[in-house]
């Protein structure tokens, strides 16, 4: 057989963050002492491609030319990753040898990793690159695994492929997976039986989007309590939806439960470092926070929390984003997330416990409370003491409320916000919670008198203010009255340890 | 501002308390700030550090009554219900003596060194430990004899179990110094100290005019307000939290944490650190 000689062009995107940016494979293949290099600043990723592109087109009973092969990645001077370009090198090499049509591939582009024997695999954030091609109006080529992703993208052009070898007998078909549906119920609030003031908290919190310290002795049920704040907030709609399923997708995550409305639930462990928790490495990738995005980020241990990583969150708690400075260049991840922070009484967590003993110092017990208010408190809206529960009470408690019950009622509080035109309380600041809040003479007040008695500062009247703001919406009430402002310092945190 | 003037006193000295030789073992030299004469005769109001609002609030009561009929309130200036005390006494603008476990100069909780450095000036502070000695973790039940010495009586306002009051209570005992306790909740783990010294034989203080009596003074009984409140009555045995409450009442949690809260506005009742509900004494 002769050899073929020629050029061609394929399309592709690498990721920069969560941004897609438009990449062209092109290849020429020529005479001259065989071989393969491809140049354009690839990582190791990018080079490994010659042995996957080579055995894959055997496999698949394509031919590998006997030239020279030189691929080029375009622009240069953008660093590429990943394994996604497997496919548009093998495409493109194709086309240049004329075993499939070039025409084909004017105006496409291709996203897939090659397994030895031919099959195209999903790459991390192929909800990036399919977004990328339905901002540019592009259709994709892409694994068929991924077919699912075009039923959650109208107006995307998704061509789903098995295997290179299908490209040799037919145009790949449209893949319209059906979504997949994310696996197991959620944790729901009726398993919650006792903590009615630690549930009364967290339906405040979801319906304000205010950030909950919870405290209480190991074993006391904080963690049961926050996995279930996010099943009684709305479900995740719209861009919402798009924005966290593409920080998952990115992440090399399963985007498809937040694909379906699922809100995240991320608990990284106290030992998380701080690239972990906001993000950063080589290529970066999204950190814990961005992959709490529009949903909970639960810190259990808190006060074990090295202080620099708690350090590293109030930016993001912020502004909403993780801004990464690197050498080629500023990235940013989305980071917008209700925060739950857990923490014992003490070092041994007994303290204050009605029948364990805590056997810790005072020296140690301050200076553990002393980390507790540490660097974020300030963005912590409210507290609650969860008790350990006598488990043989527990048959004597009616039973709890369903979370579907609290959804509606979170719902409809966040409605009457929305509907006087007020944003989340979690994202009011002084002035405007003022003009929200409507206080009448008398709960100004009560909201002085209280400042005064418990010596709290301006910071912590706003607080004040946000949740008992919250707790009027979940009353549907326009105006914040004393009853309100009086629930609301129950879940202050200044003394509470 | 000028520094306060210090002072070493011998054994023997003039102004050493002479209320030193009932110990087995006076000290040798007496490190101090303030008027040695108002050494001797006052009330030791101790407890415990981990105090709650309500051993807080007896701490108050008590000193602010001593030091305002010219009594000197001793204690031992650490954080909790020795620091309350003394500074309801200043509060008062009343005789007031701290006995420390390290040098007088050493402020010591570092959290009482704003209180300790007005007691320098319009109190008394003392120490047997030379100027500039940090604390030892034998200091600590050393110088309780000292507190207990220095005191007509000795009153426990809420000690749990085990508690350093009692080293004190027991030097106070050793040289025939009356130990009085505060009664607290059967069921309260902050008040088992105290309440066990009562068992024991201490005389129970529930307020005034009974301390008053016990130390020869005239005092109007205080009727304590009678609560019509039955949620206050239920508090003032046993502090709560509001998922028991709310249970124990058959209310709405959310009605319950409205009252305890409009309670606690009006400053009957107080939320202890744990969460916890307590009547606070009127």
């Amino acid at each position: 057989m002769t050899q073929v000689y020629g050029q061609a062009a394929v399309g592709t995107t690498t990721l920069v963050g969560t941004e897609p940016a438009p990449v062209e494979v092109q290849v020429d293949v020529s005479s001259g002492l065989p071989g393969f290099s491809i140049v354009g600043l690839g990582d190791t990723a990018v080079l490994e491609a010659r042995e996957r592109v080579r055995s894959a087109l055997r496999s698949t009973g394509f031919r590998f030319p006997n030239a020279r092969v030189v691929v080029n990645l375009a622009p240069g001077p953008l660093r590429k990753h990943g394994t996604g370009f497997d496919l548009p090198i093998a495409l493109a090499l194709l086309a240049a040898t004329a075993q499939i049509p070039a025409r084909l591939w004017v105006g496409r582009r291709a996203v897939g990793e090659l397994s030895l024997d031919g099959t195209v695999r999903p790459v991390p954030g192929m909800l990036a690159h399919a977004l990328g091609a339905r901002r540019d109006r592009v259709v994709l080529l892409g694994p068929l695994e991924s077919s699912h992703l075009a039923a959650g993208l109208p107006g995307l052009e998704y061509r789903g492929v098995s295997s290179l070898g299908r490209l040799r007998v037919e145009e790949p078909s449209c893949g319209v997976g059906s979504s997949r549906p994310h696996t197991g119920p959620d944790p729901d609030l009726a398993e919650v039986t006792g903590l009615d003031t630690a549930r009364r908290a967290l339906e405040i919190a979801a319906a304000g989007g205010l950030n909950l310290l919870l405290i209480g002795p190991p074993g006391s049920g904080k963690t049961m309590l926050a996995r279930r704040l996010g099943p009684i907030l709305p479900p995740l709609e719209g861009e919402e939806r798009i924005e966290t399923a593409l920080v998952h997708s990115v992440a090399g995550l399963d985007e498809a439960p937040a694909l379906s409305g699922r809100r995240p639930f991320r608990a990284p462990h106290h030992s998380a470092s701080l690239a972990g928790l906001v993000g950063g490495g080589s290529p970066p990738r999204p950190g814990e926070v961005s992959l709490a995005h529009n949903g909970v980020l639960f810190l259990d241990e808190f006060p074990e929390f090295a202080p620099s990583v708690l350090q590293s969150l109030r930016q993001p708690m912020e502004d909403g984003w993780v801004t990464l400075v690197r050498a080629e260049g500023r990235l940013r991840f989305p980071a917008r997330f209700t925060l739950i922070a857990a923490a014992n009484p003490c070092p041994c967590g007994y303290l204050g416990d009605p029948v364990k003993v805590c056997r810790c110092p005072e020296a140690a017990v301050q200076r553990y409370q002393g980390r507790i208010g540490g660097p974020l408190m300030d963005r912590i809206d409210m507290a609650v003491s969860v008790e350990r529960i006598d488990p043989a009470a527990l048959v004597h408690y009616s039973p709890a409320e369903p979370s579907a019950r609290v959804r509606e009622r979170v719902c409809a509080a966040r409605q009457h916000a929305r509907g006087a035109g007020r944003p989340l309380a979690a994202r009011m600041g002084g002035a405007e919670l003022l003009a929200g809040c409507r206080l009448d003479a008398r709960t100004r007040q009560t909201l002085g008198d209280l400042g005064r008695q418990s010596h709290l500062s301006g910071r912590a009247v706003t607080r004040l203010m946000r949740v008992a703001r919250t707790i009027a919406d979940l009353e549907g009430s326009a105006v914040v009255t004393v009853d309100h402002v009086i629930e609301a310092s129950a879940f202050r945190r200044e003394d509470l340890r | 501002m000028n520094a306060p003037a210090r002072w070493c006193l011998q054994r023997g000295e003039d102004g050493y308390p002479f209320e030193f030789e009932d110990l087995p073992d006076p000290p040798e030299l007496l490190y101090g700030y303030g008027d040695p004469d108002l050494l001797g005769g006052g009330l030791a109001v101790i407890g415990s550090r981990r105090a709650t609002p309500y051993g807080l609030a007896c701490s108050r009561r008590f000193s602010g009554w001593a030091a305002s009929n010219g009594i000197p309130v001793v204690s031992g200036a650490a954080i909790g219900c020795d620091l309350e005390s003394h500074r309801a006494a200043l509060a008062v603008d009343g005789p007031t003596v701290a006995v420390l476990p390290c040098g007088a100069d050493v402020d010591y909780p570092r959290r009482a060194s704003a209180t300790l450095s007005e007691m320098r000036r319009r109190g008394v502070v003392i120490s047997e430990a030379p100027w500039g000695t940090d604390p030892k973790r034998w200091s600590f039940v050393r110088r309780n004899r000292l507190i207990a010495a220095l005191s007509r009586a000795v009153l426990v306002v809420e000690a749990g179990l085990p508690s350093g009051t009692f080293t004190t209570a027991d030097h106070a005992l050793d040289i025939g110094r009356q130990v009085f306790a505060v009664p607290g909740s059967i069921l309260a783990p902050e008040c088992r100290g105290s309440n066990r010294l009562i068992r024991q034989g201490a005389p129970p203080i529930t307020d005034v005019a009974e301390l008053a009596q016990e130390l020869g003074y005239e005092a109007q009984a205080d009727v304590p307000a009678h609560s019509t409140d039955r949620l206050l009555t239920a508090l003032t045995a046993t502090p709560m939290r509001p998922d028991d409450i709310a249970r124990a009442f058959d209310l709405d949690i959310v009605q319950t944490i409205r009252t305890l809260g409009t309670l606690e506005s009006l400053g009957h009742l107080a939320r202890y650190p744990d969460g916890r509900y307590g009547a606070l004494p009127r």
